[in-house]
């Protein structure tokens, strides 16, 4: 398409109610770019060696997770029991499992462990077993089928040590007002 | 600005001047007069509803950062964000698009309208459509389809009108004394057919009721027929209809010619023909078929050069003419129009590439985006035509220029402010989402540190769409002010003009070139083209039904596109009751159900979406924006009372939620005898309800179940007695969600089980597993 000075603003003898129309080529960048989509189109379209759309939205998620799975071993559940005993006597673990404890656990088992959606924490009785390793792997595994979420995937290991120690060792016998009535079986502790 | 400047422009001579009618030849001239008392109602219908529609868009706004607003059922977010859409489209740019066709088409067209009579049954008929819309939708009537949600008594009102408009547009072309049609009428042809097609399609409907119906297709094919709509909404609603309003008003107000004829066929052809497949867009990486989403991403980069061909054509049409834009309110108002038409069909394109899209979809960037189009495009070259038209239909002089300058100044800033903070806010929900930390765990695991992360930029948002809308009641109060001036009776001109002749052969250009190629680039077809308005338009639903069906018959046809899973089935009664809630609160307004295959979603939600766990989705309810969490692996994870308590009452169980409080749903007493016209509609759109579809049966079913999950919720230390209350359904519907297709090696009986088979679903307790 030429584009010389003299094809510039020629006037064509369109008229409609005072509009008029200059015959002007379309800008050469425009069209070029056009052509240029349509290439791309084209290319990206077909593709047969996907070079450029890769393998595919499930082959590529497949390799993500694979690689994930290889990057970051699953969280050990249960944890080990006599580290968690020791963390039990550590104010510092505990003042942060309480954090950790509020600002997650809370919306189903009260601010003070005392139940709600989820059971009472505070009292002798345990659905899941009544160890810390126990509570150590309920909160890392969750038990989906009753609505507890599987926290390993969302808690940093050193989180679910003091959430798990907090809930073992800090809420016990703490009798909140209104408890939920006891749930599972009892398990006798030594003070 | 003056009468005698608008009159002026159109002179009885020019007629004389065109090549249809020989030079000097004696010919009987027809006197005639425009019809502009139509104009002004559509203008101010225009204005009414602009005000309307913009002032429910900022209470959605503010809804979003105080949810205190959320203070009546008919007031939540679910019910008022359609009631802000359909206004703002169909309500304020509908009325624009009719103000300006009208105003322009006559004069184009060098005739009246087809017919006064039936101009006012559409001018009434259309504005009866809105109020209908204002009073159904904050009722919770609504198809549940983004931008098509009015009932299906309504759709058909909308295509009745919608036909009378045709009628009377065509007619008036074919009455026209104008022997070739211009570009602006080009659009119109192109934004009455289209619109006509897609309302009828995405809008097939099986009625279930006065006010309710279940569309026709489900899933995969409800989804992909939805966005072939809502995109192309998008196109030849707030773009075709906007272009032909440009060409005619741009030209006049600056009183220049347009750049490039030859530009204006090629972008108007690329365009109409391109825009239909690009609707998948809006579906990448979702459960539509890969090919489908690969259609669409390459036809949307197709389409940014015969976007930007209107833009180009608006602003070099401005050359010479630079000077009045420092002056006239009206060119500043086009310009920026022009100039956000162009950034926002930068950014299509952009947005529609596969790994942006990723990080884009169901973010804020998606509502940045439109805003950018709505705002300043479809606002500004609004404002700019109404502020051209006042003085000339009002037939006196503009109340005051300087209101109109400030309008611009304010609205510029208002739109700066908006996109700004909503941009910020879209690109940060899209990074926080998908981030991770060095541990492989989700960085922000916690849905609502992403939410209150970006309500210091929604504040901003609703502070630019407030400025906005002050600069709406600044052109309303000059409207006013310019209404009272007018003159005691409108004075019409008499037009005079020949009629067009019979015989008529198109005139060559000068040294016709020889060979193919070059009298196909020589446009002289066109020219013939342009001579004939039925051929023209025929060829337009050529372009635009071939591109659909290229679309959608694979979509229908390929079995393998929607692999089936045996273990899905129907929802049970109860539970279509309790998804109709849903669809009647708007809850797919915020909450999507559609995981996509990426890491940072499937840790954060569980397993993506496949295509075969929605076949029963009449209508599908994936969603487009997340502003609470994906809800498709929703089944199980919290016990039925969790449901309950944070219906009632969200921040009970998140502090800092947004989401609106349901408590309601706790008194509302469910219409068990109605769920039989449900299962009924549903059976005839071929579910496989079995038993259900007996008399009486689906009530009895639904009954069963609701008193096995409030016997649950009590259990679990909730309020006693709900089984006849709407909550038992809502929460059988939301603990249904993607069980079926991942979770059926659970130990007995899928909750599923009940749905085909018609017993009614247990209901486990605990609210997981049966």
């Amino acid at each position: 398409m030429p584009t010389n000075k003299s094809d510039q603003d020629r006037l064509l003898e369109h008229n409609y109610d005072g509009i008029q129309e200059y015959d002007n080529p379309m800008p050469r960048w425009w069209v070029w770019i056009f052509w240029a989509s349509i290439l791309f189109a084209v290319v990206y379209g077909l593709d047969p060696w996907h070079v450029l759309r890769g393998p595919g939205r499930i082959a590529e998620y497949d390799a993500a997770m694979a690689a994930a799975a290889r990057a970051f071993p699953p969280p050990a559940a249960g944890g080990n029991a006599a580290t968690l005993d020791a963390l039990g006597r550590n104010p510092q673990a505990m003042a942060a499992g309480k954090q950790v404890f509020v600002t997650n656990c809370a919306p189903c088992h009260r601010p003070d462990g005392g139940g709600l959606i989820g059971p009472n924490l505070t009292d002798d009785y345990w659905i899941h077993g009544g160890t810390v390793t126990d509570v150590h792997r309920t909160i890392t595994q969750g038990v989906l089928d009753k609505g507890m979420p599987n926290w390993g995937k969302v808690l940093k290991p050193e989180q679910i040590d003091d959430v798990a120690v907090y809930v073992f060792f800090g809420l016990h016998h703490t009798n909140p007002p209104n408890p939920k009535a006891p749930q599972g079986e009892k398990v006798e502790r030594p003070e | 600005m003056t009468l005698s400047e608008g009159v002026a422009s159109a002179p009885a001579g020019v007629g004389a001047r065109t090549p249809s009618v020989p030079r000097g030849a004696a010919v009987a001239l027809d006197s005639f007069s425009y019809d502009d008392d139509i104009v002004r109602k559509f203008m101010l219908a225009t204005f009414v509803w602009g005000l309307v529609g913009m002032l429910v868009g900022l209470i959605v706004a503010l809804q979003m950062v105080v949810p205190a607003l959320d203070f009546a059922p008919w007031f939540t977010f679910g019910r008022l964000r359609p009631l802000h859409t359909n206004a703002v489209i169909f309500a304020f740019a509908g009325n624009a698009f009719f103000t300006g066709a009208y105003y322009s088409t006559q004069r184009l067209c060098k005739t009246r309208m087809f017919s006064d009579v039936l101009g006012r049954f559409h001018f009434w008929g259309w504005q009866a459509i809105i109020v209908a819309a204002a009073i159904t939708l904050p009722l919770g009537f609504t198809q549940a389809k983004e931008y098509a949600e009015l009932e299906w008594p309504i759709d058909i009102a909308i295509a009745v009108v919608w036909v009378v408009f045709a009628v009377n547009f065509f007619g008036t072309l074919k009455q026209r004394r104008e022997r070739h049609l211009y570009v602006a009428i080009w659009f119109y042809i192109a934004s009455i057919i289209t619109v006509a097609i897609l309302h009828i399609f995405n809008n097939l409907a099986m009625p279930a009721g006065w006010l309710k119906s279940y569309p026709i297709y489900a899933g995969v094919q409800d989804a992909f027929m939805q966005w072939w709509y809502g995109h192309n909404a998008v196109a030849f609603f707030l773009t075709t209809p906007f272009l032909g309003l440009m060409y005619y008003f741009m030209p006049k107000a600056a009183e220049r010619p347009v750049y490039s004829y030859k530009l204006s066929i090629l972008h108007f052809w690329s365009l109409v023909f391109i825009y239909i497949w690009a609707g998948p867009h809006h579906l990448h990486y979702t459960a539509l078929p890969e090919w489908a989403s690969t259609l669409g991403m390459v036809f949307s980069v197709m389409l940014w050069m015969p976007s930007w061909g209107g833009m180009i054509n608006g602003l070099l049409t401005l050359r010479g003419a630079w000077n009045k834009v420092a002056e006239d309110p009206v060119l500043k108002f086009f310009v920026v129009a022009v100039t956000a038409y162009g950034m926002a069909t930068f950014e299509g394109p952009m947005l529609s590439i596969k790994s942006v899209n990723a990080l884009a979809h169901y973010s804020d960037w998606i509502i940045a985006h439109v805003h950018t189009g709505t705002l300043g495009w479809n606002g500004f070259l609004t404002f700019g035509m109404i502020y051209w038209l006042m003085p000339r239909l009002f037939q006196t002089r503009l109340y005051s220029r300087k209101l109109a300058e400030w309008h611009f100044w304010i609205g510029s800033l208002g739109i700066l402010l908006y996109v700004v903070a909503i941009y910020s806010a879209g690109v940060t929900e899209g990074l926080m989402w998908r981030a991770f930390d060095h541990t492989g765990r989700l960085a922000y695991p916690d849905w609502i540190e992403t939410v209150v992360k970006v309500i210091p930029m929604w504040w901003m948002r609703a502070v630019g769409g407030g400025l906005y809308l002050v600069g709406v009641l600044m052109l309303g109060w000059n409207m006013l002010m310019t209404w009272r001036s007018r003159p005691a009776v409108y004075d019409v001109p008499v037009i005079q003009a020949p009629p067009l002749t019979r015989e008529h052969r198109e005139e060559t250009r000068a040294g016709a070139p020889a060979g193919a190629w070059a009298r196909f680039t020589s446009l002289d077809w066109h020219r013939m083209w342009e001579g004939r308005w039925l051929l023209f338009t025929v060829m337009v639903i050529v372009a635009v039904a071939v591109a659909s069906l290229f679309e959608i018959l694979p979509t229908f046809l390929i079995r393998e596109n929607v692999p089936s899973i045996s273990s899905v089935k129907p929802y049970t009664p109860l539970e279509l009751a309790g998804r109709d809630i849903y669809i009647r609160e708007g809850c797919f307004y915020c909450h999507s159900q559609m995981i996509r295959p990426f890491r940072w979603e499937t840790e954060r939600f569980g397993e993506y979406s496949k295509p075969g766990e929605f076949v029963y989705d009449h209508p599908f309810l994936w969603g487009s924006r997340r502003i609470g969490p994906d809800l498709a692996r929703e089944g199980g994870k919290y016990p039925d009372l969790w449901h309950v308590r944070h219906m009632q009452d969200p921040r009970s169980i998140t502090p800092r939620s947004i989401m609106p409080a349901y408590p309601q749903l706790l008194g509302n007493d469910l219409d068990f005898a109605g769920i039989q016209h449900k299962v009924d509609a549903m059976a005839m759109l071929g579910v496989p309800y079995g038993q259900a579809v007996l008399q009486d049966e689906a009530p009895k079913m639904a009954r069963a179940q609701a008193a096995l999950i409030a016997d649950t919720i009590a259990q679990q230390g909730g309020p006693p007695n709900l089984q006849s209350k709407e909550i038992v359904a809502l929460v059988a519907y939301l603990q249904r969600l993607g069980w079926d297709a991942t979770r059926v090696a659970g130990p007995a009986a899928a909750p599923a089980a009940g749905a085909a088979g018609a017993a009614a679903a247990p209901k486990p307790a605990g609210g997981g597993a049966p």
